[in-house]
């Protein structure tokens, strides 16, 4: 009778083995992470926040988790460091497309309007509207916008900021030029850029980050509401900056960077923060965000953005996203979100981190005067918050709109374009943008 | 003592019992990976490319339009463009620049392992790290290539910012990262040429070039072959190092093909267009390799 070997019988069901194990290895772990089952009502366990905080931020996060830890609650935190909150939106795409996404992650608010279609991001109008101290019109303004897609909130605020004038006094005091005060004006930015640009010294006395991308068309839109433009018309199916005040933004940028060659075109690599350190660079328009990496040797000022029409600011606010990993799970999560985002630990956080304060009730802490006097800069930041009063449109198509925006601009700033020719083709790909099904 | 002949003794016994079935249980938790990661995506992407599909809700089918629309893009058409003028400068130079170097590392001189160890390092750098250099190397204010230039009276220069240098730029640096590879492989290829042809073609008075020219050129067929084909297909996905330095930039000059693809489906949300870029760079990139096989068939010359 044939008989198979024994050992190549015992290698066989081996083999067997090892591939039922690993076909079932693979097949749970696709499968998402599962709510919590336990015998007390709303189960518990730990849920897991994505971000992407370095440095001072990522330090605080761990300090005010493990606060939160210590507390003993049903469903403990996890921080965990995801990257660069660059590609967040990204991340979070491919993470909720396979199924393992986390219960919070940090977002751009330019990102919830395209996150906002998937039913797995949380609809936070319900939460907030089931836990009436949340106090949710005790956030600022430009924040709540934000985190507001289709009248429904998305979102809870991560983080509020504004464009202000950053600028170097020794450079200032060099070229004898007096400080930006709070009622500069366009001609007087110029002038003073250009007084503070020397070609031979490779000294610059505006820098612009003119990669193309968001970071380009933000800052154009500053100009553009300053101008007294809109980017926009009521109901955002049309582009509205092909304007008289979309011209004199676009040629206010043409004139500087071309014309005057007094601005630093950065291309998305964040040199114009090293330029601004060694005495390069005399003044940035800039956020919070880069304020604790300016060197302490270096005395700069804050003042707020010159006006045309008005000091017009716009402001990023950033988000908390919410996905949507089964009730007990979202229970827990909202639960330390609610905690996070209080007046008393946000204000915790900005004294360490010297964030923006995201509630106006922080402002009225005894606290908040410990904030300011450890983060001189933040009272001008949180006072131009007055001067936010536009916001980007929150919908699916602005990435779209962005791109064109960005190649627009960039175009101007290299001066491969003249600015009515860039504001022509940008306001026809953004009209077609918006006419296309779906928009 | 005869064994009796029972029913299992047929055609699923031999076939259970073979090498081949035990061969093939070896094999299967490495198929079973490969399947899941390999597999499964490629058969995932045909699928999303007949959709409109923005990752985030449920795509809808469409057929051939992604497809159809293609064609018509003109964006799609200069990323194809330009990727193709990238090939077309990269293969070339490195094939030719690794020989020239590999033939010069075929020494045996001191220091020649720095030598070599120094040609390999760009390989090794990790992308990022070498395209913060090149960003530093080539910013037109701050940088020390266009500091040398003017300090011998030429112009400086835009180099990445400039939309009509940016993309010679990224071949300068490809060509740099992958240099080593190139010759390494070349190198390889050398030293398995057998000293004693060389010396046969010394003796019949053949002069270092003609003897590297009929005699180890041609047995560098295989290498060339293999090295043509697979810079190529790595040219044609070029995306790394331009993420990394000019994000398809200035003003679109560096969007290849494979950059575009992202764009479209990571800043657009328009993954069906995507993958629909993707398998028609797939299909390009089989053409061009078939090609290249049957030339390299006609032309090498294998060691039997």
């Amino acid at each position: 009778m044939k008989r198979v070997r024994t050992s190549s019988f015992v290698l066989m069901v081996l083999m067997l083995v090892a591939v039922g194990v690993l076909a079932a290895a693979c097949g749970s772990g696709g499968g998402g992470s599962s709510p919590g089952t336990s015998a007390s009502p709303g189960g518990s366990g730990t849920v897991v926040l994505w971000h992407g905080d370095i440095d001072v931020e990522r330090a605080a996060l761990d300090e005010l988790s493990a606060q939160y830890n210590a507390q003993d609650p049903a469903w403990k935190i996890d921080m965990v460091f995801s990257g660069n909150s660059d590609y967040a939106l990204q991340k979070l795409l491919t993470a909720m497309a396979g199924g393992k996404a986390p219960d919070i992650m940090y977002q751009y608010g330019s990102s919830l309007a395209n996150l906002a279609r998937s039913p797995k991001i949380v609809n936070m109008g319900d939460l907030i509207a089931k836990t009436p101290s949340y106090d949710w019109n005790d956030f600022f303004d430009a924040a709540r916008l934000a985190c507001t897609v289709d009248g429904k909130v998305r979102a809870v605020p991560s983080l509020v900021d504004n464009l202000c004038l950053v600028y170097n006094k020794k450079l200032f005091d060099a070229a004898g030029v007096s400080y930006p005060t709070a009622s500069w004006t366009w001609t007087d930015f110029r002038d003073a850029a250009k007084k503070l640009t020397n070609a031979s010294t490779k000294q610059y006395g505006w820098a612009y980050v003119a990669d193309g991308s968001e970071d380009t068309v933000w800052r154009y839109l500053a100009t553009l509401w300053q101008a007294g433009g809109d980017l926009l018309n009521a109901d955002n199916t049309k582009a509205a900056f092909d304007s008289p005040a979309g011209l004199k933004s676009m040629q206010l940028l043409y004139d500087m960077a071309v014309v005057d060659k007094s601005v630093y075109l950065d291309q998305g690599t964040g040199n114009y923060l090293s330029l601004f350190n060694s005495g390069k660079i005399a003044m940035l328009w800039t956020g919070p965000w880069d304020m604790s990496t300016i060197n302490k040797d270096v005395q700069y000022g804050v003042e707020i953005l010159p006006a045309d029409v008005t000091h017009a600011s716009i402001a990023g606010p950033d988000a908390w996203v919410m996905v949507d990993n089964g009730p007990d799970r979202v229970q827990g999560a909202w639960d330390f979100l609610q905690w996070f985002t209080s007046a008393k630990t946000q204000m915790e956080w900005a004294l360490k981190t010297g964030n923006l304060p995201i509630r106006k009730s922080q402002t009225k802490m005894p606290a908040y005067k410990l904030y300011l006097a450890k983060f001189p800069y933040a009272a001008t930041f949180v006072a131009n918050l007055d001067n936010v009063t536009k916001a980007r449109p929150n919908i699916p198509a602005y990435p779209k709109i962005s791109i064109a925006l960005g190649q627009a601009v960039q175009g101007v700033l290299l001066g491969k374009l003249q600015p009515q020719q860039a504001l022509d083709q940008a306001s026809q790909q953004v009209d077609a943008i918006l006419a296309a099904p779906g928009q | 003592m005869k064994p009796a002949r029972t029913r299992s003794s047929g055609r699923w016994d031999r076939l259970l019992n073979s090498e081949s079935a035990s061969g093939w249980l070896f094999v299967s938790p490495a198929v079973i990976i490969i399947g899941l990661f390999g597999v499964a995506p490629i058969v995932w992407s045909v699928v999303l490319s007949f959709q409109s599909n923005d990752l985030v809700t449920p795509g809808t089918w469409v057929g051939f339009a992604n497809y159809a629309a293609l064609f018509k893009d003109p964006m799609f058409a200069a990323s194809v463009r330009r990727t193709i003028i990238y090939t077309l400068l990269f293969v070339p130079i490195v094939t030719v620049l690794a020989l020239a170097l590999a033939v010069a590392l075929d020494r045996r001189l001191r220091g020649m392992r720095f030598y070599r160890t120094a040609v390999f390092a760009p390989v090794v750098t990790s992308t990022v790290a070498t395209a913060i250099m090149f960003n530093w190397l080539l910013d037109p204010d701050f940088g020390i290539v266009n500091a040398v230039l003017v300090k011998f009276g030429l112009p400086a220069q835009g180099f990445f910012q400039s939309p009509s240098q940016a993309l010679y730029c990224i071949v300068v640096m490809t060509v740099w990262g992958w240099l080593g590879f190139a010759v390494i492989i070349f190198l390889a290829a050398l030293q398995g040429v057998p000293r004693e042809l060389m010396e046969a073609a010394a003796i019949d008075g053949a002069t270092r070039w003609r003897a590297f020219r009929r005699v180890q050129l041609p047995m560098l067929g295989p290498a060339t072959l293999f090295l043509v084909i697979w810079l190529s297909i790595n040219a044609l996905q070029l995306f790394d190092e331009i993420y990394v330095t000019t994000r398809g930039g200035p003003l679109q000059a560096t969007t290849v093909v494979v950059y575009y693809l992202y764009v479209q489906a990571f800043q657009l949300f328009e993954a069906g267009y995507a993958t629909a870029i993707a398998y028609i760079l797939f299909l390009g990139i089989l053409v061009l390799t078939i090609v290249q096989l049957l030339i390299g068939r006609r032309f090498v010359h294998y060691r039997s």
